[in-house]
């Protein structure tokens, strides 16, 4: 009863929330940034979670575990479909080319400093640091496009060519970091957190590789023929379903696994954009229904919290910074953009709060939940820190 | 042969399709199950699979002229726990979510596809089949199980009052429908018409009445085995109170939602999912709520209040094509997911333990319903064609009977487990059978939409 009782209360909440979040804009500026990010749902997530109203215990969690996965795995389909290559071929390549980098480069600064802090401050085996600290370079990689909706027209007519290209970066950086992040998955605790890394490398690939291509195949077989919407909507809930049941249960990432079936369906697939249609309809109420979720993950139980969300940020936003530095001025093509465009690539979405989440149902522990409260605090700072910068980016650019 | 040469192509892919999906499932059973994740993961898995095999195995099965129902119930019974076990019995408890939502919602349907001209103009020809059948199956299945019980001492445990409960409750159980099934086939068949309205009145309208008449049999039956002296009518008011209630409630709700189709609008499939949910869940919270903290057993029936939701739609606002849109666009995986399930629940031990019974009895009711419908067809001067195949279109059975029956064994436990074991055996025969009878009834009325 009391798994039914919460999966309605979340759903009204996701529901009826996508109405007033996305639908109504007409609030005081502070209230705006707090709305339209739909940070707010990781507030009720975690009043709902065992720290407040406990209405979803960690056995209710469990319960709701399945639902996690067909989640995530629609997160995945979605972002596969961002690289339909024809689509992305339109823009020039070095538009792709900076993307990748600064997702790159991100990556890069903020494991460094994500894993010198975690061996300076906290007592975690070695081996599953790596993972904690691919996972929040990963989630601190990818960039959101919450903040350019806060442009006013005329700005946004005044500088086009920027928005443009962050609105590319945005939808395309991260790649690369949900690509690394897919290591983690290859990490194989033998006991408790400690393990190895090597030993299940190769057969994990080949497996994950092998199912992608088996699962591939089997939604081709499925859209072969022209199917009525009513039937395609069934293909696409089962396909998904499948393959994010097939991928936890492989102990892989349902994230990314129907991430690539959702690539090679973009580019392949002559209903490609029928399929985009059915995955867009409920878009939104999933991005709120993954921030409840997350929500629900979250500890606040020590004020370490909030210095570690602090250090997080920190990290990210230096790395922003410098791989949008870098980014303009290591290809000439890219050098008539400013060179604070990391000022405009703070926002943190969905997909980042989706790696985090897919790390959190991996890897449950009581380490992860302590990791992903402090990330989820910083998501929020960098919500209403995006907001500044990016002000900042086009005032001085103006 | 040669009509089906342009279909082998489409075979083809089916199977190759299949046969991967099946490659998948046997691998995922030699996977060591470690975690909680990894076992949610199986769930998933679980639900994704049967959705899809369900659907691809409808697909060859509708090439050979069956309905797709059929192949659902197929897959479930196949995946399920008495045959090869792909999904347990605690499986298929926790997909009971699905359960309930997927009913609420079909009842939502049910009442959409109602359509007050029409009932108008069948109204007389409802009444009738509903009267005759009720008594004709009713009569024929207690006599003909009173009978043979105590001929061949089928239950040598039960005293001769028991016989005679279990035989009162069979009687109103066979009597039962599956609106469900029905709704489904029409669905699939795009059946429109005099027959398919009138089949689908009867249906809905013995939903609602064979609560009324299960309530009476109990009362009966307790006054047979001594438990109750009298015809209790408190409980009898508490109920006409509880069917009253839910009709007028479903009514309310209606208006709540063409005031939503009309207003927002938007996004009304989500919005008809997460209503349907809810009403189901809302209700069994409150009959729970009255009956502990007020020893008030006023139970509201969630599926007639959806039933009634949906026929205020339906007929008293202008938005009635519009929220049979928006119910169509997730009704497949519902009925997919909900037939399968069914089928998985169907109980194979007890049709095994009991089938030269269950299969006497099939033939019973079946012969109850046929002679019914045919002269509730001379006294409606229906067509010579409808009243030949009427009876082919009210076989189907499915959780209404065995949630009766279910109640009916908890309220007697002396009765031991012969009733729901054989309700459960003859539903099994029932539920895959009646879909086809069905198909090719409609078939025959020459209601079915060409394809």
């Amino acid at each position: 009863m009391k798994l039914t009782f919460a999966l309605l209360i979340i759903i009204f909440l996701a529901f009826s929330g996508y109405h007033l979040t996305f639908r109504h804009f007409r609030l005081p500026l502070f209230a705006r940034i707090f709305y339209l990010t739909g940070t707010e749902f990781l507030v009720l997530g975690l009043l709902l979670g065992p720290q407040f109203l406990n209405l979803v215990d960690p056995e209710t969690q469990k319960g709701l575990a399945p639902l996690t996965a067909l989640l995530l795995g629609w997160i995945g389909l979605l972002f596969g479909f961002q690289f339909e290559i024809k689509k992305l071929r339109r823009f020039p390549l070095e538009f792709f080319f900076g993307a990748v980098l600064e997702g790159l480069i991100t990556l890069a600064l903020v494991f460094a400093g994500v894993y010198l802090t975690l061996v300076i401050c906290c007592d975690i085996p070695n081996a599953f640091m790596i993972v904690v600290a691919i996972t929040l370079a990963a989630a601190s990689g990818c960039t959101a496009q919450t903040g350019l909706a806060f442009l006013s027209p005329d700005r946004i007519a005044k500088r086009q060519n920027t928005v443009k290209f962050l609105r590319f970066i945005s939808s395309v950086d991260g790649l690369i970091p949900l690509l690394i992040f897919g290591l983690c998955f290859f990490y194989n605790p033998s006991t408790g957190l400690e393990g190895s890394w090597l030993g299940g490398l190769w057969p994990g690939i080949l497996t994950s590789l092998g199912a992608s291509f088996g699962l591939l195949l089997l939604f081709t077989l499925f859209i072969s023929h022209r199917r009525f919407q009513r039937e395609l909507i069934l293909v696409v809930i089962g396909m998904t379903m499948l393959t994010s049941g097939l991928a936890s249960s492989l102990k892989f990432s349902p994230l990314l696994t129907n991430f690539f079936v959702g690539f090679w369906l973009v580019n392949l697939s002559r209903d490609k954009e029928r399929i985009y249609q059915i995955l867009m309809t409920v878009e939104k109420p999933t991005y709120l229904l993954l921030l409840v979720f997350l929500g629900v993950c979250v500890r606040f139980d020590s004020m370490g919290l909030v210095l570690l969300a602090l250090v997080y940020c920190l990290y990210r936003a230096l790395g922003k910074f410098l791989a949008g530095f870098l980014v303009t001025r290591v290809n000439p093509e890219l050098q008539k953009y400013p060179g604070q465009l990391g000022f405009g690539l703070l926002a943190q979405g969905g997909l980042s709060l989706a790696i985090l989440l897919d790390f959190q149902q991996a890897f449950p522990s009581r380490i992860s939940t302590f990791v992903i409260s402090f990330a989820i605090l910083a998501v929020i700072y960098n919500e209403f820190l995006s907001h500044y910068f990016l002000e900042r980016l086009f005032k001085e650019g103006a | 042969m040669g009509r089906y040469k342009q279909y082998i192509p489409d075979l083809k892919i089916y199977g190759i399709t299949l046969f991967i999906l099946v490659g998948f499932a046997f691998w995922i059973k030699i996977i060591h199950i470690e975690s909680d994740w990894q076992q949610a993961g199986l769930t998933t898995f679980s639900l994704g699979f049967i959705l899809l095999a369900a659907y691809m195995t409808a697909q060859i099965l509708r090439i050979a002229g069956l309905p797709m129902i059929s192949g659902y119930i197929f897959v479930g019974i196949l995946a399920g726990p008495y045959m090869t076990g792909f999904l347990t019995h605690d499986m298929v408890a926790r997909f009971r979510l699905v359960d309930d939502l997927a009913l609420s919602f079909i009842a939502l349907t049910a009442g959409g596809t109602l359509q007050l001209q029409f009932l108008r103009k069948r109204g007389k020809a409802i009444a009738v089949n509903i009267l005759l059948i009720t008594l004709m199956v009713f009569a024929l299945v207690f006599f003909s199980f009173f009978f043979i019980g105590n001929w061949l001492n089928l239950m040598p445990n039960l005293t001769y009052s028991q016989t005679i409960v279990i035989a009162c409750l069979l009687g109103v159980i066979a009597v039962a429908r599956s609106p469900s099934s029905a709704i489904a086939i029409i669905n699939e068949c795009r059946a429109a018409g005099v027959f398919t309205t009138t089949v689908l009145g009867v249906t809905v309208a013995m939903d609602v009445l064979i609560i009324v008449f299960f309530t009476l049999a109990m009362t009966v039956s307790e006054i047979i085995l001594g438990t109750g002296t009298a015809i209790d009518f408190r409980m009898i008011t508490v109920l006409t109170l509880a069917v009253a209630g839910s009709l007028a409630l479903g009514i309310v709700l209606g208006k709540g939602i063409s005031l939503y189709v009309e207003r927002v609008g938007h996004d009304l499939s989500l919005f008809l999912l997460f209503f349907a949910f809810s009403v189901f869940k809302a209700s069994i919270w409150f009959n729970h709520f009255m009956e502990t903290h007020f020893a008030v057993s006023l139970h509201l029936e969630p599926l007639l209040i959806c039933i009634s939701a949906g026929f205020t739609v339906q007929n008293f606002s202008k938005c009635g094509h519009i929220f049979m849109e928006g119910l169509g666009r997730f009704e497949l995986p519902i009925f997919v997911l909900f037939f399968s399930l069914a089928g998985a629940s169907l109980n194979l031990d007890a049709l095994y333990m009991t089938w030269p019974l269950a299969a006497f009895l099939f033939i019973i009711r079946t012969i109850g319903i046929f002679g019914s419908t045919w002269f509730a067809g001379i006294l409606n001067r229906d067509p010579p064609q409808h009243r030949r195949i009427a009876w082919m279109a009210y076989i189907t059975q499915a959780g209404v009977a065995i949630g009766l029956a279910q109640l009916a064994q908890r309220r007697f436990p002396e009765l031991e487990n012969y009733l729901t074991t054989l309700v459960l055996a003859v539903i099994t025969i029932n539920q895959v059978v009646g879909p086809i009878t069905f198909k090719i009834a409609l078939k025959k009325a020459g209601e079915v939409e060409q394809e």
